[in-house]
Order: structure tokens, then sequence, then C-alpha cells
């Protein structure tokens, strides 16, 4: 009876979604329309769409498959890509977060470093700068109390809003692909909180430099991340200016005399001065550094093997000479002070370029002629110079294939087979690095759809906390007991330290004691142990009560991983739920001391597990209802039995 | 531009050619398929490595307290190795460089000729950034901001054998350290209790969810899952074969209750338990002294007396164990000579490392630290770099791990040991 209705219904919808699909057609983009072809990859519209929302998506919720199919798979596609939903329900819950919406001036001035706060106090006199440490929490109070009056707020706290957020907007933006290619552009150009100069630069840097050009033009991006403070900082072009011979040599040198030459040793204060301007030029001028330059051949846009030399990074370094930051907050109020002086007008004249936080400084600029992948730049091309070798950059064909490739490695699978690339290297070049057209020729090819590619990812742990929490319609109050268990599965998520990037590749994910913590996560998450993050699981059912330990394992299994095949799954655990000896099997487990912690406080309730235990025990058939759902959520073996399904192999794979 | 990637691909392909291809001889072939399945439970050599986060003030651990230059550089922080007051003096290793008081238990060590010390060591990059001299010391190139791999896991790529066990590579943090990122496996653990699977206050239940787990990794298609569920499950079985919690030291050997005690603690246990530990690291915070750095007491002091109070409750603990294992402190660079206005001091360049160990050239000074006089420090004002840091660690690898081959382990670096290593 229940087979027949289930079966009815499928084939109602099978009808409905083909009335649907007929009525659409198709996705239509620039007036030509694409069809994605999974048909011919053996895939139902229901498999087709549930491969589509792993893709795009940080995981399923329950129900999204349907009404997937219900607007038409390209329709979905292309709503994603246009990335405008409402999202009032999450804009509430980000609303509490005052950071998020600071600019950087803001930042610097509200979230100030610790050293920053020390040197304000001490200048303010709130601190002798002879007694700073001496009594460490009397130190710390005053300086804490400093903050509190003048409306300052520790750094940390600013990157908790900020991960917060990124846990919320993950889980519950309805414009799930621009999020997903958030991520993955914020990756490719990676920058560090464990950076210290650059930290509190990178909410802004995700917002404003990221997330608006996430599905834009490829040299859109690349530019706004070279003008940025954070990659200003992280991979130092800050610091780069032209080397200049004038520079006095040394100034350590400087220094060290200048140290020699305390005014209390009855210094010559005339020399004192000099010394003084010498080492205030050398500070200024400090030379090259190719670190940015590098990185952005290298990891940016060409790719290691992309036909650069040693030489064409150090050309590259000269253009981009003078590439710094406008000095931000009260902080750089000095040098603020000086520019506002002379105006920015005058400044243009002298070839400066002064663009919200980002400086072309024409004086540390190397004006004379350099030449990059045998394209002449300069002399006195100033700020356009650096514009013109990202541009060109940005439309090497050998970018085209980098980027290209590290896509269809998000998307497809760790090894996208040649083919894809070549299509989507095509689209890159034909249509100026446009990423929506690059996405849309990927999902139109039948690679993206065959068999080689579906399940074949491995879900990093972000993607997997996400994931769980969206399949399992979770509701997030304290965003940031989620991040901790994704640091502990192996992704602390904004504090990569290398400009690569996490690796996206399922052997980077999954070690020994990753994997653990995955299983560790799922049964905790599932079981209600992860605090401030709650589910409510028969509520996912529509409080269906399975009737026994195999019709959940089965209803559940269906919820969590739709569209899978889950025979193997389902096969492998029933024995474990419905076996009489199950009890037995447990003993010699613990007896072995295999898995067991110790532990265990003696006075412990009787789960319902231990119950289902004791009752085989008995002789009694224990897999029922009662002993599924147990009487706290906390303990059930309905909360073990979904915490297994999170952390099984299956589950991990996208 | 040769990819600077490229020697992560052929470092794997290099272990994977003798088994598969032709042209290797019989004998070889056999050895090297014969390594693979061979006990875990083998003995194997183990690097420890200590990080020093923050840069070390090497002047002030181990001072040439004859520099007269110094002495003047550092008006409060300087200290002698003759006895004043009831101030603890320097203690005089060899006429030219005292050790500072705090570490005294580092004497005996050194006189027995198993701890060795280099000083004046650093990198050629001049940086004075912590993060970036860190980045490029751990990923083994200082001037290649964008090497994807760190040198040590360059080096359990180049032990001549597949990982065996799950516990070839070892860090004792959070998260992973830039020394270990890479494509040969490693993990990092600040816990090795959390090693297990997990149902607080319900055994039973953790156990039937490992059973499940064991059974379902068994069963999946995907090959890593699969074997990665594998080595999960040995792990736990090996670890839950020793009594973690309640661990007694050998030999009376008293750990520090620091990060620093607790890392070391848990990886003698690792080497103890022989679960093929070979390369491990742990991490020392604190070193970055620029206020009131104190001499011989202070928070120099206290940092010195967790290092080295640390280190040799390891030896102590690790017992007969001592001839399988080396431990190499490293810091990313070191101080200023001149103390700065706040009674601390600020970056500088090159600093001092301690390496133990039964293979050890010990009880020796190495290095080049010239007198200090102004035109013999780097930019006038740092003690210069005289050893590159990749010279002793790569000696440390090849001497005690049988890593030889810099090519891979130091891309970049074409440079001459120092002999800190015994011949």
């Amino acid at each position: 009876m229940k087979r027949t209705v289930k079966y009815l219904c499928s084939v109602g919808l099978l009808i409905f979604g083909t009335i649907v699909l007929s009525s659409f057609f198709a996705g239509n983009r620039n007036g030509r329309p694409f069809k994605f072809p999974y048909h011919q990859q053996g895939l139902t519209e229901r498999q087709a769409a549930a491969h589509l929302l792993s893709r795009f998506t940080y995981g399923a919720t329950p129900g999204e498959i349907d009404e997937v199919v219900k607007s038409g798979l390209e329709n979905w596609f292309n709503q994603q890509l246009d990335a405008s939903l409402p999202d009032d329900s999450l804009n509430q819950q980000l609303a509490k977060f005052d950071a998020l919406k600071l600019s950087n001036t803001q930042v610097v001035n509200e979230y100030p470093k610790n050293f920053q706060v020390l040197r304000m106090a001490i200048n303010a006199g709130v601190v002798n700068k002879d007694s700073v440490k001496a009594d460490q929490k009397a130190y710390r109070d005053v300086l804490q109390n400093y903050m509190q009056q003048n409306g300052m707020k520790p750094e940390q706290e600013l990157f908790r809003q900020f991960i917060n957020q990124k846990i919320l907007r993950a889980t519950y933006t309805n414009n799930q692909l621009q999020e997903v290619m958030t991520s993955f552009w914020f990756n490719h150009f990676n920058v560090s909180i464990t950076k210290n100069d650059c930290a509190q630069f990178i909410p802004a840097y995700e917002r404003d430099v990221i997330r608006p050009n996430a599905l834009g033009k490829f040299n859109d991006i690349l530019l706004a991340t070279a003008k940025s403070p954070a990659m200003l900082y992280y991979l130092d072009n800050f610091t780069s200016s032209a080397a200049n011979n004038d520079v006095p040599p040394n100034k350590g040198l400087l220094r060290s005399q200048l140290m020699q030459n305390r005014p209390d040793q009855n210094a010559d204060t005339a020399r004192r001065v000099a010394l003084m301007n010498k080492l205030k030029k050398a500070k200024n001028l400090q030379g090259l550094n190719e670190n940015y330059a590098r990185e952005v051949m290298e990891l940016h846009t060409l790719g290691v093997d992309g036909g650069y030399t040693q030489q064409d990074v150090t050309q590259a370094a000269r253009v981009l000479t003078g590439w710094t930051i406008y000095p931000i907050g009260q902080y750089g109020k000095l040098g603020k002070d000086v520019m506002a002086k002379i105006g920015d007008d005058r400044l243009e004249n002298q070839g400066f370029v002064h663009d919200s936080d980002f400086l072309f400084n024409a004086n540390r600029h190397d004006k004379s002629e350099k030449v990059v992948l045998g394209k002449h730049f300069g002399p006195d091309g100033g700020y356009q110079e650096g514009v013109q070798l990202l541009s060109m950059l940005a439309h090497n064909p050998a970018t085209a294939k980098f980027i290209s490739r590290k896509i269809a490695v998000r998307f497809v699978s760790d090894n996208p087979p040649q083919s894809l690339l070549n299509k989507m290297t095509k689209t890159f070049l034909a249509k100026d690095g446009d990423i929506k057209q690059v996405l849309i020729t990927m999902v139109s090819a039948p690679e993206f759809w065959s068999a080689s590619s579906v399940r074949e990812k491995t879900k990093s742990p972000f993607e997997l906390a996400i994931g769980s929490v969206r399949s399992l319609h979770a509701s997030i109050e304290q965003p940031y007991q989620l991040y901790n268990w994704i640091n502990k599965m192996g992704e602390r998520v904004y504090y990569y330290q290398a400009p690569t990037g996490f690796p996206d590749k399922g052997q980077y994910w999954i070690n020994t004691g990753a994997l653990l913590n995955r299983m560790n996560f799922g049964l905790a998450l599932a079981s209600g142990r992860i605090t401030g993050v709650k589910i409510d699981l028969a509520a996912l059912n529509n409080h269906h009560e399975p009737e026994s330990a195999q019709a959940a394992l089965i209803a559940y299994s269906k919820l969590i991983m739709p569209e899978r095949k889950l025979d193997e799954t389902i096969k492998r655990l029933t024995p474990l739920l419905t076996d009489p000896n199950l009890a037995q099997k447990v003993d010699e487990a613990s007896s072995n001391k295999l898995y067991a912690k110790v532990n265990q406080p003696a006075s412990m309730s009787m789960t319902a597990l231990d119950k289902a235990i004791d009752d085989n025990k008995k002789g009694k058939r224990s897999n029922n209802v009662m002993a599924m759902q147990g009487t706290e959520g906390s303990n059930s073996m309905l909360g073990q039995v979904v915490g297994i399904i999170i952390g099984s192999p299956e589950y991990q794979r996208r | 531009m040769v990819s600077r990637r490229g020697f992560l691909k052929s470092g794997g392909l290099a272990l994977l050619g003798v088994g598969l291809m032709g042209g290797i001889p019989g004998f070889l072939a056999e050895a090297a398929a014969s390594e693979k399945i061979i006990s875990p439970y083998k003995k194997h050599k183990t690097l420890i490595c200590i990080f020093q986060r923050g840069a070390m003030d090497g002047l002030m651990a181990v001072t040439p307290f004859t520099d007269d230059y110094l002495k003047a550089a550092r008006p409060t922080l300087f200290m002698s190795a003759a006895q004043s007051g009831n101030n603890s003096p320097l203690i005089d290793l060899d006429g030219r460089f005292g050790l500072h008081p705090s570490m005294k238990v580092f004497e005996p060590l050194f006189r027995e000729k198993r701890l060795g010390i280099v000083h004046g060591i650093g990198s050629p990059n001049n940086t004075r950034s912590h993060f970036d001299a860190q980045d490029y010391m751990e990923s083994g190139t200082p001037f290649n901001k964008g090497t994807a791999s760190g040198w040590l896991n360059r080096a359990v790529g180049l032990l001549g054998h597949d990982a065996l066990t799950p516990f070839t590579a070892v860090s004792m943090t959070s998260a992973m350290p830039r020394s270990f990122y890479g494509d040969n496996p490693s993990v990092s653990i600040s816990n090795l209790q959390d090693f297990a699977i997990q149902m607080r206050g319900n055994p039973m239940g953790a156990n039937m969810a490992a059973k499940s787990f064991e059974d379902l990794y068994d069963q999946t298609s995907s090959n890593l899952l699969k074997q990665t569920g594998k080595e999960s499950f040995e792990a736990v079985k090996m670890l839950q074969k020793t009594n973690i919690k309640n661990y007694t030291p050998a030999n009376n050997a008293v750990y520090p209750n620091s990060a620093l005690g607790n890392s070391l603690k848990q990886i003698a246990q690792l080497v103890k338990m022989d679960v093929g530990l070979e390369v491990a690291f742990a991490e020392s915070n604190g070193w970055d002294t620029h206020f009131n750095q104190g001499a011989g007491t202070g928070i120099f002091a206290n940092n010195v007396t967790d290092l080295s109070n640390s280190i040799t409750a390891l030896w102590a603990d690790l017992g007969a164990y001592q001839d399988d294992v080396t431990v190499m402190t490293m810091t990313e660079f070191g101080r200023t000579v001149h103390q700065n206005g706040t009674g601390g001091t600020d970056h500088g360049r090159a600093s001092c490392n301690f390496i133990l160990g039964n293979g050890i050239n010990g009880g020796l000074v190495h290095g080049n630290v010239q007198p200090m006089t102004t035109e013999n420090l780097e930019d006038g004002r740092d003690l210069a770099v005289s050893t590159d840091f990749r010279s002793v660690f790569s000696e440390v690898a090849d001497k005690h791990l049988n890593i030889n081959n810099d090519h891979v382990l130091f891309p970049d670096w074409k440079g001459d040991r120092i002999g800190v290593m015994r011949a």
C-alpha cells in the first residue's frame, strides 16, 4: 500500500516536473539559452537537481530538491547566477553584529590592535611607559578601562562577529552560489588573520572586494584585490618602492648611531636631527618587494607553469611600486593630515591616485621603463602601468587555463577532464573572463554530469558542518561553536597562513585525526551536544514516528542524503540496530577497551541505548520507537543513528 | 620557471616508481615492498622540533659575556658570568658563552656533550616580520612565499618509505602548523585523548557508534575514505592500549604544567608506545619580549625555565628511547643588540638554537659569532646571521632521519654544513 502511494507520488512529480520544464524549456542568459545534459549521462531530473545542489550550495535543505525541480534546473541556476534573491531573515539575524558594516577607517579606530592601544594609552598618559607589565593584572585593567572609555573594543571581537557572519550567511542565504563563489575567491586570493598587519582589514576585504565581484569579471576582482589594504599588507606590496640611489645606505646603521647619540648623552642636537631626517628618508624608501608581484603571477593569474621568468617577476614588482595604502584611522592621522594639507587635486596633478583606502604614491613609483612578458610599461606611465599589467595578466591564455581548472576542481572533481577544461578556457577567453559564462559552460557540459563527477568531491570541514546544519534544519544561536568544530576538523577558515589558500582536494581534508573528528562532529550535532545549535529530529520527519529502528534508519538516511544510493549504508547499519546480539558485541567491544571512554560517572542514568541493550539481554526485542527516541534528546538512539549518518563516508562526499 | 611545487610530485612518484617500474633491480623493489608491510611497532628514529614563536633573544639565552659592546648596549639586561650579589650568574660554557641561569638543567646535558648550541643562526631573508620570518623558516624557502608545503612535511616524504602508521608525523597543535603543510600524511592534534569516538557520558553508545563507523568506512567505494577510515580505527586501537590519561612519566620526570610541557609529555608517550612516530612538532609561545624582558628573573627567565625544564623532562622520561630521539628548537629571528626604551628588545636577526640527542656533536657552541662592533652587526644593529638555518636543519634531518635530499628538503639552498652532528 505504502509503496503504491510513493510510486504514484513520484510519477506525479515526474509529470509535473516535465510540464514545468517544457514551459520554461531552458535557462536563458544574454539571449543564449542553455540546457543541462544530465539525461544523456543517465541521471533523472531529481538526481540532477541533487547534484546541482551539492555543487552550488552548501548542501540541500530538506525539500530543496523538490523546489529546484519545480522551478526547473536551468531557471534555478540562472537565479543563483543573478544572486539577487531577498535575504530578509538572514539580514535580520546579522543586524546584531555592529562591526560588519564598518569601514576600514572605523575598524582601525574602534578595534585597534593591542600595541596601538598601548601606545595611545602611553601618549594619553594613562599608562606609565616604565611600569608597563610590572603588574600584569592592574596594567590590563587600566588598558581595558581606557578602551571602554574611548569606545574601543578588542580586535578579537571583530573577528568573532565576522566569523559568526560567515557561518550564518553560508547556512541561510538564498543566494547560495554567490556565497560558495565568495569562499572560492577568498581562498584563491587568500589573505590570513594570522598575519597581524592585514588582519583587521579582512572583514571589509570579503565584504567589499570579494563578494561583490564573486560572479563578475576576473579582471575586476583581480584589480580590486590588488588595491585592497588586506592584500597590500598580506603580500607586502604596500612597502614596495623604487630602488633609489639617493637613499642612505643603511638605516640600521643610522638607527644605532642615533641610539648612541641620545640627548641625555649630550649629543650634538643638530647632528641628531640630521640623522633623524636621513633615517626617515631611509624608512620611506625601503626598496623593491617582489612578494606580491610573484604571487599575483604564480597563484592569482598565470599559474606556476604560466611561462614567466624571475626577470618578469622583478619587472612586474617595479611596475607595481607605489601601490600602497592611504593613511587609515587615528593611527594614520599624521600621514592623513599631510595628505589632506596637500589636497587630492594637487596630489592628482603629481600623479597620485587616491581611491578609498588605496593610494598610488607617485613618489615611490619606479618611473623607468619595464618589460613584463614582452610588453613594455612606462617610462612615466604612473598608476596606469599597474592597471595595464593586471589586465594583461587577467587576459593571458595561461590565466584562462589556470582559473578554469581551479573552478572545475572546485565544482566537478579533483581531476577534471581535459575536454571540459578546454571548453571553459575557450569561454573565459571569448567572454572577457566573465565568471558566470565560464560556470554556464561548465554546467552545460556533459562532463559535469558524468558518473566520474557525481559524488566525487569530498566535503571540506566547513562544507560538512554547514551542510549538516542545512540537512537537519538546525537553528544556530551560537555560530562560533560550529566554527570551533570546523577548526577541529582541520579547516581554520580565515587563518590559513600561506597565500596558496587551502588545497582543494579530498586527500588534504581526510586524515586520521580529521576523520575521527568528523564522526564525533556528527554524533555531537545530532545528539544536541553542540551548544547553541538546536535540532528537532522529530520535526524533520514531520513528526512521523518511525515504526522501528530500521524504519528510522531508512527514513532519516533518505531525508539527509536524498537521491543517493543508500542500500549499502542501510544494509550495514541495520544489523547493528536489530541484532539481538548487539549487547554482547558492545560488551565485547568495551571489554577490549577498544573505544571506551572510561570516565563515565557511576550514577549515570540509563540511556535509551543502555535500555535497549538491557532489554536485549532479557530477550526482548528492543528496536521499538521508545528505544529509538528515548526520553532526553541528547542520548536518544535516534540522535545516534542520525549522528552516524552524518559521520558516514557517504555523507562526506558531495 | 621551474615549478617550485614540482618536487612534491616528483617525490611522490619516486616512491611509486620503485614498486611499479621495470628497470629497478628486483631486490630493491622487494626491499621497498617489504618496507611497507613491516610492523608499525618497529623502532624508528624520531625528530622532535620545537618552534619558539615570537623570536627568542638568543643573546640573553646564550650570552657572549666577554663582549663589552653587548654589555654597553644592554645596561639593565646584560648578565655576567661572575657572581655578584644575590643574582645568579650566567653558566660559563666555554669561557666566551654563558647559559642563562634559568636553564641550569641544560648544563649537565651540555657537559655530557648531548646538547649542542648553534649561535648566530637565522634566515638569509632579513625580514623582521614575525609572520614572514616564521613562514619562510617553516616552508624552508626564505624568499618564496608561495611554497605550498612545509619542510617537515617534505621530510616525511623523504623518509624512504610510506607513512607506516597514522602517527608518522604528529603536530601537538590545534591547527596544522606551516611546517606540516603538504601532501604527505600528517596529523595535528592538541590532545591525544581526542583520538576516540566520543559520546560524553555514554561509553556504550560510543562503542556502538565506533563499530558502525568502522563498518561503514570499510564498505565505501571511495578509496580515500576507506583507507583513512581503516587507519583511523587502527590509530584509536593503538592508543587505547595505553592509559593516556593517567600516564606516569618514567625516571621521576616532572613536566612543567605548561602548553609545551603537555605537548612534549604526549610526544614522549607516542615515542614510547612505538606507534611509528618519526616527525613531531610542538610550540612554545611568548618570546616577543619588547617590554620588561627581565634578566635573571622576569618574563624571559620564566620562558627559558619552561623551555629547558620541558625538554629535560622529556629527555629523562624517554629513558631507553634516548638513542632514537633528537630534539631541535627553532625561532624566527633574534632580537636587537641594544635594549629598547621599555626594558625589552626589538626584532633583530640572528638567534641561537638548541639540539639535544646522543648523535649530537654536543658540548659546543657552534657557529660564527663575531665580536660585536657596529661594522660586524647586520644593518649596524643586529647580531648577523652567520649560519643559515637550513644548514643546521638539513644536517640534523640527514644524520638523524637519514634524509639526505637537500634538493627536495630545501630547494633553493646550496650551502655547507657546520658539523652539529657527529660524523
